[in-house]
């Protein structure tokens, strides 16, 4: 069985080029595979349904104004796709100078369709599962080093200063977190680690 | 760098978090390695695992046809003029752009003694026509690079290089734009083996500055541009390729 979180990074690099090409099929599977998470992720750090529709319009306009220069070498398309969108969150907080907000005082991001979706719908709802109870498995201080870099975009320095923790505690969180998510991931689908 | 070394920062580096130049350092020894490819890697793997575990959600319906139909637009009208996000500039098409620049150059490398008048003055008469220049300069590709704007400061603009053959000097050009309160800023050249080479600064002037040199030197080593505050805060970066 494929490992879920293993991209063809071939495929991806044809499905880019197509994207540069202007196909409109490009663009809607890039769409559909990518636009769920954008848009959650706009839910989670801009806090409102209409800035998470602008973030999923700025990074799709975004992706093809930068598309010829993806470059498979350096990462992933999922990677690119998703740190583009939260480079373009970080940078409206910074100019709304919001409060950071906690991951559980937000809960859940919300779904505007509850009835049962699709074949692929529901495997991604799987996935979630999946990946919610592998950050469960997280300890607080990993957790809460990872959101604030991920989600607030601070450096090891920052979180360190956040935390009150030396820096190289802050990296080894932040390391061991994302790499334990992976590894509780794999787990679940019964993959080597 | 070590793999000790790279491994400790590339948590960072997949978050975009480290300054320019670690980052150059980081993917070049990266570039080489295929442990630390692995390790990071495996760090995106975390990075999924996270989307998915806390941004997910099913956005609405009607959005996927607005987004679609922006796109369409954007395609459309990427020939002509394209507003991006932050001080509203009209681009002209990337051929026409280095046409017009390098028509305005070769009358630099003249006096800089460097070809013979009269390859120039054909050259000028071609430069509407970019594949005609290329050819009259021998076939080197121009090389192009697009400013981003790092530390919310918002200096955008574009750099384009130039690698001359046999006589013919390089040369590199650089047009910004801020909206921010600057007054100068330092701007350098950067390649993967952690060479740079700094261009005289930008002195900006109602939000606008250049910057350019001519050189007997080559440029090909240089993949990157910096824009660099004073302080040291990267306030820009570009990735230059081929046009």
């Amino acid at each position: 069985m494929r490992h879920v979180l293993i991209d063809d990074a071939s495929s991806d690099q044809a499905l880019m080029a197509a994207f540069v090409d202007r196909d409109e099929r490009a663009a809607g599977l890039l769409y559909d595979r990518f636009a769920s998470r954008v848009y959650g992720l706009g839910i989670v750090m801009l806090g409102n349904d209409h800035a998470a529709q602008d973030l999923v319009q700025d990074t799709f306009v975004k992706l093809w104004r930068t598309a010829a220069r993806f470059d498979p070498e350096r990462g992933r398309l999922e990677t690119w796709i998703l740190l583009t969108a939260r480079s373009l969150a970080i940078d409206l907080l910074r100019r709304r100078v919001l409060e950071s907000r906690s991951l559980q005082e937000l809960g859940p991001p919300p779904v505007h369709d509850p009835s049962p979706g699709p074949d692929d719908l529901a495997a991604t709802a799987d996935l979630a599962g999946r990946a919610r109870r592998a950050m469960a498995k997280l300890s607080n201080e990993q957790r809460s080093a990872l959101e604030l870099a991920y989600f607030g975009g601070r450096t090891t320095a920052e979180v360190a200063a956040l935390e009150g923790i030396p820096q190289g505690t802050a990296k080894t969180r932040i390391h061991a977190a994302l790499l334990k998510l992976r590894a509780e991931m794999a787990r679940e689908v019964g993959d080597d680690v | 760098m070590t793999c000790e070394e790279v491994r400790e920062l590339l948590p960072e580096q997949l978050l975009g978090s480290l300054d320019e130049t670690t980052d150059a350092r980081v993917r070049q020894h990266i570039r080489g390695c295929a442990e630390c490819r692995a390790e990071r890697l495996r760090l995106e793997d975390g990075v999924a695992a996270l989307s998915y575990a806390t941004h997910e959600a099913v956005p609405p319906a009607e959005l996927r046809d607005h987004v679609l139909g922006v796109l369409d637009e954007e395609w459309s009208t990427s020939e002509e003029t394209v507003a991006p996000a932050g001080p509203k500039v009209a681009r002209m098409p990337a051929s026409r752009w280095i046409a017009a620049v390098a028509a305005a150059l070769l009358v630099v490398s003249v006096a800089w003694g460097a070809v013979q008048t009269r390859h120039a003055q054909q050259t000028s008469a071609d430069a509407r026509s970019y594949q005609a220049l290329l050819a009259t300069l021998g076939g080197r590709e121009f090389r192009l690079g697009e400013l981003h704007p790092m530390g919310g400061v918002g200096v955008t603009g574009t750099v384009l290089l130039y690698d001359g053959v046999g006589r013919w000097n390089s040369w590199g050009i650089v047009l910004a734009r801020s909206d921010a309160d600057l007054t100068d800023a330092r701007v350098m050249l950067v390649g993967p083996n952690g060479i740079s080479k700094e261009l005289p600064p930008l002195r900006f002037s109602d939000g606008e500055a250049s910057s350019w040199l001519v050189t007997h030197e080559a440029l090909t080593g240089y993949d990157e541009l910096v824009i660099v505050a004073r302080g040291g805060t990267v306030l820009a970066n570009a990735r230059i390729s081929e046009a």
